[in-house]
């Protein structure tokens, strides 16, 4: 819990973190909410009713979410393989960075998600919080998978943005039919569903946990390979 | 050799041992410009321009126009971030060994302005294979202005929160003033009343006049977006010199 909370305070540390974690998606989906129907039109898509500012508070925390996951595995690199040597072994190191990203991506959604509540007036409100963290899991995976291979900070900041951009282009209510490399194209489906006023069907919260699950273990596996010595 | 061009050959030094950051450069613009007017329908859409005219368009050729100011945005913006971030590590030392603020940060501008380039090059080619505005001298100074703001919007948000945090606030930043308030794509296709309170609404209307309009009537949009550029300059020439000279009291 202790090595939780210090990860957790390391990406918190700098002034505004925290505020800027819980603004940003919150202010994204007030501003943006009102322009990506029109903009999902204009791409050959269509997003109804308050599909367009569901999607927004997904985009939103599936963004932080994957700048938090590289800048977690970037600062993994080293420390933690020395917090393992020390003795707190690298099964317990990783579980801890995992912890500590999933408890700020949690954040980051949430901010989201309430921002979409006061937006929009959705029906299925579970199904669109639930599709919101998806997001926010998928990308915290893909930031921690980028943080793996890419140093710089530059760089993969960068390469986040490449993910997440064409990701936004191609996935569900952008692109007529949305591509099968849209990473996180399942939980775009239960999040316009939910602000459809739609319940999604078992088969997509299937495919959803699926992608979640693979995500998150792809995740801890980085960690893991972070922390373990080379000796 | 003076101080400031060694400064600089090791600055440029450290950026190509990169070679992931030329590839993403040059390779972001490319994707994402020619995938974002490729993919837009052309829709009819009136655009009002500065100076008060209108002027029948369509989103594929707004996205055209647009798309390039964005992409530069995004990416000067996050390089001035981490220029700044690195400066402010490393810079200290050159401070602390002799250089003066001025000599250790000079470099760091000039990267700065080489990656800004490099961007705006590329986005302005890859802009020409898809939609060709009505005045290119403009256009160029437009998105040139872009370029210079969000780069040194980016240093200075380096400056002032972390890494996460600039990133956080330079990406989302450029999406909702460039991309959303100073876009005519969306609502009536003017900018609203406030979007001049924003950093990209010079610019932004700048490239809207140029790209739409045969004779140019954006001077004083013109005159505020290079406002906006110096008073960032001087800014970052500030804060930087005040944190790689702090270092060295």
């Amino acid at each position: 819990m202790t090595r939780t909370l210090a990860f957790t305070r390391e990406q918190l540390r700098a002034p505004f973190a925290l505020a800027l974690l819980i603004a940003v998606p919150a202010l994204f989906v007030a501003a943006a909410a009102g322009v990506l129907a029109d903009f999902a039109r204009a791409l050959g898509g269509g997003l109804a009713g308050d599909a367009a500012a569901s999607l927004g508070a997904g985009w939103a925390a599936a963004f932080i979410a994957g700048s938090l996951g590289f800048f977690q595995a970037a600062s993994s690199r080293g420390a933690d393989r020395r917090l393992a040597l020390a003795g707190a072994g690298p099964g317990r190191v990783a579980a801890s960075r995992i912890l500590a990203s999933l408890a700020l991506a949690v954040v980051a959604a949430a901010a989201g998600f309430i921002a979409l509540q006061l937006r929009a007036d959705i029906v299925h409100p579970w199904h669109a919080a639930a599709a919101v963290l998806a997001f926010a899991l998928i990308y915290l995976s893909v930031g921690v998978v980028i943080g793996s291979v890419v140093d710089g900070a530059l760089e993969g900041s960068l390469a986040v943005a490449f993910v997440f951009l064409l990701d936004v282009f191609s996935g569900p209510g952008m692109a007529e039919s949305p591509a099968p490399y849209s990473v996180s194209r399942k939980a775009a489906d239960v999040l316009i569903a939910s602000g459809l006023g739609e319940a999604s069907p078992g088969a997509d919260w299937l495919k959803l946990g699926a992608a979640v699950t693979i995500a998150l273990a792809a995740a801890l596996a980085v960690f893991a390979y972070s922390a373990r010595s080379r000796l | 050799m003076s101080r400031v061009a060694v400064a600089a050959r090791l600055g440029f030094r450290e950026q190509a041992r990169r070679p992931l950051l030329l590839v993403l450069l040059v390779g972001l613009p490319f994707f994402f410009i020619t995938r974002a007017i490729a993919n837009t329908e052309r829709l009819p859409r009136l655009v009002e321009l500065p100076g008060g005219g209108e002027v029948l368009s369509n989103m594929r050729d707004i996205h055209g126009a647009d798309m390039a100011a964005i992409t530069i945005a995004f990416l000067a913006g996050l390089v001035g971030v981490f220029v700044m971030q690195s400066a402010r590590e490393a810079d200290r030392r050159l401070v602390v060994a002799g250089f003066s603020a001025r000599q250790a940060i000079a470099p760091r501008l000039l990267i700065l302005a080489a990656a800004t380039s490099i961007v705006l090059a590329v986005s302005l080619a890859v802009t020409a294979l898809s939609f060709t505005p009505r005045l290119w001298a403009p256009f160029i100074a437009g998105n040139l202005l872009v370029g210079l703001i969000y780069g040194m919007l980016g240093a200075l948000a380096g400056a002032a929160v972390d890494k996460l945090g600039a990133t956080y606030l330079i990406l989302f930043g450029a999406m909702l003033d460039l991309g959303v308030v100073q876009n005519p794509m969306f609502g009536s296709g003017a900018p609203p009343a406030w979007a001049p309170a924003l950093p990209g609404y010079g610019a932004g209307r700048v490239i809207v006049d140029s790209a739409f309009s045969s004779e140019f009537h954006a001077w004083g949009e013109l005159a505020v977006g290079c406002v906006w550029a110096v008073a960032l300059a001087v800014a970052v020439v500030v804060v930087l010199g005040r944190l790689v000279g702090v270092a060295a009291d």
